[in-house]
C-alpha cells in the first residue's frame, strides 16, 4: 500500500467506535504461545490447569493482548499511517480467556491530538473493551499510538 | 526472586537475563499478532517510521515476561537445592503503565530488569500481598527500550486464615460444591 493512501491524522475523527472481528482460541494456540512466552504449568498442561486458580486451560494474558492487537490491526490500524506505538495504560485482565472462548470487542478512538514537539505526528488513544461469547468483560486497556499528519503546520522559526 | 512476601524488600532489583531478537522471530510474531508492515516486511519497512524492520512492542514485552518466568523457575530450583522452600507468586491483575521508548531491531540484545517498588497486603485476596514491580528493558547500547509498572500477587508465608475463611476454603475444595462456588 502506498503510504499516502493510508489514513492520516486529517482523515480520523475523535469518538470513532471500531467494531473488532472475533477469534475463537484453541488449545493448540494457547499451548504454543505459552511454550514461547509464558511457560507456566497451568498454561501448558490441561490437567494442571483444571486444578489451578483458573479452573481450566486459559490463554496467557499477553496472548489475549496480542490477539486483541491483531484484531485492531485487521479492523483499523493496518490502514492507518501509523508511526509506531507509544505504550499503554490500565491494562486489566478481568477474566481469563478459556480454551474454546470467542474473543471480540470494541475500540473507541477516545482522543486524537497533534504532538507538541513533532508537528508531523499526532497521538491516538484507543480504549479497548474486550469480551467473551457470554458478553463478560475479559480485558480493558488504553493504548497510545502515533499517526502521521498529512499537512504538518510549519513550526515557528522553521525554514520552508 | 520467588521470595516470600515478607522477605521482599522494596527497592531491590534483579537482573533477569537477556534475549537476542532475530529477524525471523520478529516477522513470525508480527504475522500472528501485529501485522503492520514495519513488523513483517523488511523491504517496505525501510521506508517506514523506523527506517527498517522492528519488533512489535508486544513481542518485546512478551519476551520480557518469558525471561522473567524462566528466572523465577531457576531461582526456585536454587532455593530448593539450598533446602529452602521458595515463595509463591500469583497471577497479575494487570499493567498500570507501559512505555515503549526505543525500537528493537534484528540482532539487538535486550536485557530485562525487575525492581520491586512497593508492597502491600491485598484487601481483596486474604493470604496474599500485592507487589508493584517496575520492569525495564535495555538494549546493548544501554538505551531504555521499555519501562512498565506491573502489579502481581505474592503469597504470605505467615498467614493464618480465620475460621470462616478456612470453612470456605474447605467447601471450595470439595468437588461439587467447590465447582458451584468457583462458578459464582
Amino acid at each position: 500500500m502506498n503510504s499516502q493512501d493510508r489514513l492520516h491524522y486529517e482523515d480520523l475523527e475523535e469518538g470513532t467506535i471500531i467494531q473488532l472481528g472475533q477469534h475463537t482460541i484453541t488449545k493448540d494456540e494457547i499451548i504454543s504461545f505459552a511454550k514461547e512466552f509464558d511457560p507456566l504449568p497451568f498454561h501448558l498442561d490441561e490437567e494442571v490447569a483444571k486444578k489451578s486458580l483458573l479452573g481450566g486451560l486459559a490463554s496467557s494474558g499477553w496472548q489475549t493482548a496480542g490477539i486483541t492487537l491483531r484484531m485492531l490491526v485487521d479492523a483499523f490500524l493496518g490502514n492507518v499511517a501509523s508511526k509506531g506505538g507509544l505504550g499503554f495504560e490500565n491494562l486489566k485482565w478481568k477474566k481469563p480467556l478459556m480454551k474454546g472462548d470467542t474473543l471480540t470487542g470494541t475500540v473507541t478512538l477516545s482522543s486524537l491530538r497533534l504532538s507538541k514537539s513533532h508537528p508531523e505526528k499526532a497521538v491516538m488513544i484507543f480504549e479497548f473493551d474486550m469480551r467473551n461469547q457470554k458478553n463478560q468483560q475479559v480485558m480493558t486497556m488504553s493504548l497510545a499510538n502515533l499517526v502521521a499528519v498529512r499537512h504538518p503546520k510549519k513550526t515557528e522559526g522553521a525554514s520552508a | 526472586m520467588t521470595l516470600w512476601f515478607e522477605d521482599i524488600e522494596p527497592g531491590t532489583s534483579w537482573d533477569l537475563g537477556s534475549h537476542t531478537f532475530t529477524e525471523e522471530e520478529i516477522i513470525k510474531f508480527g504475522k500472528l499478532y501485529d501485522p503492520q508492515y514495519f513488523h513483517i516486511d523488511p523491504e517496505e519497512a525501510k521506508h517506514g517510521p523506523f527506517g527498517g524492520l522492528v519488533a512489535s512492542g508486544w513481542h518485546t514485552v512478551s519476551m520480557g515476561h518469558k525471561i522473567m518466568v524462566d528466572y523465577l523457575y531457576a531461582h526456585d530450583d536454587m532455593m530448593r537445592a539450598n533446602g529452602e522452600e521458595p515463595g509463591v507468586s500469583g497471577p497479575s491483575p494487570g499493567v498500570n503503565k507501559m512505555q515503549f521508548k526505543a525500537p528493537v531491531r534484528p540482532g539487538d540484545e535486550i536485557r530485562f530488569k525487575i525492581t520491586v517498588q512497593s508492597k502491600r497486603k491485598s484487601a481483596s485476596l486474604p493470604g496474599w500481598g500485592v507487589l508493584l514491580n517496575i520492569i525495564e528493558a535495555f538494549n546493548q547500547e544501554d538505551e531504555l527500550v521499555y519501562r512498565s509498572e506491573i502489579a502481581s500477587f505474592s503469597k504470605l508465608r505467615d498467614f493464618k486464615p480465620g475460621l470462616r475463611l478456612r470453612m470456605g476454603m474447605a467447601l471450595a475444595a470439595m468437588p461439587i460444591i467447590g465447582k458451584m462456588i468457583r462458578r459464582k
